[in-house]
C-alpha cells in the first residue's frame, strides 16, 4: 500500500484562514507580538502578515536567542529583518552548559520569553505551530489563553466555533495566536515556492544532510538528504515516512515531553 | 486539493478515536513513529494496542482512556482527501465536541453494539447537535460487531432506533447510510467483512466518498462580514471577509444593520489593490464615508439579509441561561432577552413539560436583542443565521435563527 501521510492542501484556502486569524487577533489585542525563530514556519507567518496588513508586519517580532543558534540563522535574521523592515526584538536567554533538551527548552527559552513579555506588556503572542507537527500541538485552539505563569490549561480549553474566538486572557495572562494551525509541512514548502519567500539556507542539503526542523545547535540533528532545492524538498516530503521533528532531541526524552513543555509555556 | 471535513459523533467508549486510528492505519496515513508511539504507550499501560492513542495525545487521555479535547487527522483515499475530527463523547465535555464538530460538513455517528453499550444519551444528543450545526451528510457506523458475534439482529435493532430518532428531528433517515463495522478489527472499513455477509451495502470509506462535495458560494449574492479596520496608503480601510458572491471596486454596497449605502473606492486583496474579490477572500476596502466602528456589520446585496432585533431561534444550553444573555454574531456582541417557548430534551428529541431548561437541553425561544444585528435564517445562509451564547462572560451555548421576526 502506498503511504501518503502528508496531504497537499489548497494554498489559497490556507492563506485566507491564516489572514483571517491574524486580522482577528490584531483587532482584539492591543499589544501583540510574534515569535520568530527564523525557521520556515514563522517566516511564512511573517509573509502572511505582510499580505494581511498591506505589505508590512504591524507587530514586533521576538527572537529568543540562546546564543547557540547556527551562524546561518543569525545571518538570515539580519538580512530579512532589514529587507522586510521588521521591528525585531532579540531577547537573550542564559544558556547553562550543564543542562540540555527538556530542561534547556523548558527553563532557558521559556524564562527569557516570560521576561520580554512582562517587560513589554504584550497581551498576545503569535506562535507558528502546526497541528501536524505533534499530537499535542494537534489539540490546540487558534486563539488560546495562557495563565500569568504561562500555563496552558489544556484540560479545560475554551469553546471555539462559528468565528467566535473570544477567549480572554485576564489576570495577567496572555493569548497565544496560532494562525498556521491548519497547515501541513508540505504546504509550507509549496507556499514558499509559490510566493518566493526567502528561507534559511540550513534547510537545503549540503554534503548529504539537511535540517528538516530547526532548533539550536545543541539539540537539532540533520537528516540524510540530497534535497538542495525547494523542488527537491517537496518531492522528498511527498515520499517520506518519517516525522518532521525526528531530529529534535527535546521531543523525545521522556513520555509526554511536549505536553509538559507546552503546559509550561514552551512554543 | 479540497478536503472534506468529517466529524465523529457518539457516546464515550463507543470507539470514535479507535475508528479514526483504524482509518489512519488502513489508509496508510499514520507515520510509523506515531503508530510505534501508540503501541509502546499501550504496552506501558498494560493494554492491548489502542489505535485511539494516535490521536489521544494527552497523558490524561491515554491513562484515563478517554478523549478530552478535539483533534484532527487527514487521510487520502482514492484520490480524495478527508480531515477526520475526533470529539469527546462525555456530556461534560460537550463544549469541546462543539468546537470540533462545528467545522464538519459530514458526520459519522459511532454507536457500539456491544453488550451494555448500545444507544446512550450522547448517541442521540450528538445527532441533535450535528443537525443544529448544519451538518449535511450522516453515516451511522454500528461498531464492535465482533463482540456480538456479528449479529444482524443486534444491528437492525440499533439501526431502527436511530432511524426513528433521525426522522423525529427532521433528518430524513432514508438518505442516511448505516454500516456495521469493527473499528478495532478493521471490518467493513475499507473492504467488506467476510463475517457480515448479510450486509449488502458498501464499506465505510466507500460511503464517505459519496459525501465528498463542495459548496457553491460563488454564484450567490454578495455577503461579507466586516472584521475591523486597518491603515492603507489611502487612509483607513475596513477589513472584511467575503462569504458569498463577489465585490467590485467602484461598486455601491449596502451595509447592515445600519442600512447605509456606500461606494467601494478602493479594494485590496492580500495587501494588493484589486478590481474584485470572491467568496472566502479577506479584503480591505476604502469606502466613500467613514461610518465608525463597524465590526460585525454585514455587506449584503440580497434582501434575505435583514436588520433585526427580534428573532425566533433554537438554542442549545451548555449551561442553562436565565432570561438574559449575551449573543455573539461573527464578532458582534449584543445583550439579549430570551423568552422560552418550548424546552426540548435533546436525548429524546421531544418537548419537555417544563419552562426551565437544564444543561444540555435545547429550547425554542423568541429573542429580543438590545441592538439590531444583520441576520438571515440559518436555513437560507448559515454563517449569518447562527450565534454563540455567553452568560456572565462564560460560554453557555449556541443558537440558530429559525425565523427573522423584525
Amino acid at each position: 500500500m502506498e503511504l501518503i501521510y502528508m496531504i497537499e492542501q489548497n494554498l489559497d484556502e490556507l492563506e485566507e484562514k491564516s489572514i483571517y486569524i491574524m486580522r482577528e487577533a490584531k483587532e482584539r489585542f492591543g499589544n501583540m507580538a510574534a515569535l520568530w525563530s527564523m525557521g520556515k514556519d514563522s517566516t511564512v507567518m511573517l509573509a502572511l502578515a505582510r499580505k494581511a496588513f498591506m505589505g508590512k508586519v504591524p507587530f514586533p517580532v521576538i527572537h529568543i536567542d540562546n546564543g547557540i543558534d547556527f551562524p546561518e540563522t543569525y545571518e538570515f535574521r539580519e538580512k530579512l529583518a532589514k529587507k522586510w523592515k521588521l521591528d525585531l526584538i532579540v531577547q537573550n536567554s542564559d544558556i547553562k552548559p550543564e543542562i540540555s533538551g527538556y530542561a534547556c527548552c523548558g527553563a532557558n527559552k521559556t524564562v527569557a520569553l516570560k521576561k520580554i513579555m512582562r517587560e513589554r506588556g504584550f497581551d498576545a503572542l503569535i506562535v507558528s505551530i502546526r497541528r501536524d507537527e505533534h499530537g499535542i500541538r494537534g489539540k490546540e485552539r487558534y486563539i488560546s489563553p495562557r495563565t500569568k505563569d504561562f500555563k496552558w490549561k489544556y484540560k479545560n480549553q475554551p469553546a471555539e466555533l462559528w468565528n467566535d474566538y473570544s477567549s480572554k486572557q485576564g489576570n495577567g495572562g496572555h493569548i497565544r495566536v496560532h494562525p498556521l494551525l491548519d497547515w501541513n509541512e508540505i504546504d509550507i514548502w509549496n507556499y514558499i515556492k509559490r510566493e518566493k519567500i526567502p528561507i534559511n539556507s540550513l534547510y537545503f542539503a549540503r554534503d548529504g544532510t539537511r535540517y528538516r526542523s530547526l532548533g539550536c545547535t545543541h539539540c537539532t540533528v540533520p537528516i540524510k538528504s540530497n534535497a538542495d532545492s525547494i523542488d527537491k524538498i517537496i518531492s522528498e516530503l511527498r515520499s517520506t515516512k518519517v516525522e518532521e521533528r525526528s531530529g529534535r532531541q527535546q521531543d523525545k526524552e521522556t513520555a509526554y515531553i511536549m505536553e509538559k513543555l507546552r503546559a509550561l509555556g514552551y512554543m | 486539493m479540497h478536503i472534506q471535513q468529517i466529524t465523529m459523533l457518539g457516546h464515550k467508549d463507543h470507539g470514535k478515536s479507535t475508528l479514526i486510528g483504524s482509518l489512519l492505519m488502513s489508509t496508510g496515513s499514520a507515520t510509523d513513529e506515531r503508530i510505534a508511539d501508540a503501541k509502546s504507550t499501550s504496552k506501558k499501560l498494560g493494554r492491548q494496542f489502542e489505535p485511539a492513542f494516535i490521536l489521544d495525545a494527552f497523558s490524561e487521555e491515554r491513562e484515563g482512556g478517554l478523549t478530552i479535547d478535539t483533534a484532527r487527522a487527514q487521510i487520502k483515499y482514492r484520490g480524495k482527501a478527508f480531515e477526520l475530527i475526533d470529539v469527546p463523547g462525555h456530556d461534560e465535555l460537550i463544549k469541546n465536541m462543539l468546537s470540533g464538530a462545528s467545522y464538519a460538513t459530514t458526520a459519522v455517528l459511532v454507536v457500539s453494539a456491544a453488550k451494555d453499550e448500545g444507544i446512550k444519551p450522547q448517541t442521540k444528543r450528538h445527532l441533535f447537535l450535528a443537525k443544529m450545526l448544519g451538518i449535511r451528510h450522516f453515516v451511522v457506523a454500528v461498531n464492535k460487531m465482533d463482540t456480538v458475534g456479528y449479529s444482524q439482529n443486534d444491528y437492525e435493532m440499533i439501526k431502527n432506533d436511530i432511524a426513528a430518532y433521525l426522522d423525529g428531528i427532521g433528518v430524513h433517515s432514508q438518505s442516511v447510510n448505516f454500516v456495521p463495522i469493527s473499528a478495532y478489527k478493521s471490518e467493513n472499513i475499507i473492504s467488506k467483512s467476510g463475517n457480515m455477509h448479510w450486509y449488502r451495502g458498501k464499506p465505510l470509506m466507500e460511503l464517505l466518498l459519496t459525501c465528498h462535495t463542495k459548496n457553491f458560494t460563488g454564484k450567490m449574492p454578495l455577503r461579507a462580514i466586516i472584521q475591523g479596520t486597518l491603515e492603507t496608503e489611502s487612509g483607513m480601510a475596513y477589513t472584511a471577509k467575503v462569504l458569498s458572491g463577489t465585490i467590485e471596486a467602484g461598486s455601491s454596497i449596502r451595509i447592515l444593520p445600519l442600512n447605509k449605502k456606500a461606494t467601494v473606492k478602493r479594494l485590496y486583496v492580500k495587501g494588493r489593490e484589486a478590481r474584485s474579490a470572491k467568496a472566502e477572500e479577506n479584503i480591505a476596502i476604502n469606502v466613500s464615508q467613514d461610518m465608525g466602528n463597524m465590526r460585525g456589520a454585514v455587506i449584503s446585496s440580497t434582501n434575505m439579509t435583514k436588520s433585526a432585533n427580534a428573532i425566533s431561534t433554537m438554542l442549545f444550553f451548555v449551561k442553562p441561561v436565565g432570561g438574559s444573555a449575551e449573543l455573539r454574531f461573527n464578532g458582534n456582541s449584543t445583550k439579549a432577552k430570551i423568552s422560552l417557548d418550548k424546552v426540548i430534551d435533546t436525548v429524546t428529541g421531544k418537548p419537555k413539560n417544563t419552562q426551565k431548561p437544564k444543561a444540555l437541553d435545547a429550547a425554542e425561544c423568541i429573542i429580543r436583542l438590545e441592538k439590531k444585528v444583520a441576520v438571515e435564517e440559518f436555513s437560507s445562509f448559515r454563517d449569518l443565521g447562527r450565534f454563540v451564547v455567553y452568560s456572565s462572560g462564560k460560554f453557555a451555548g449556541i443558537g440558530v435563527v429559525e425565523k427573522v421576526l423584525g
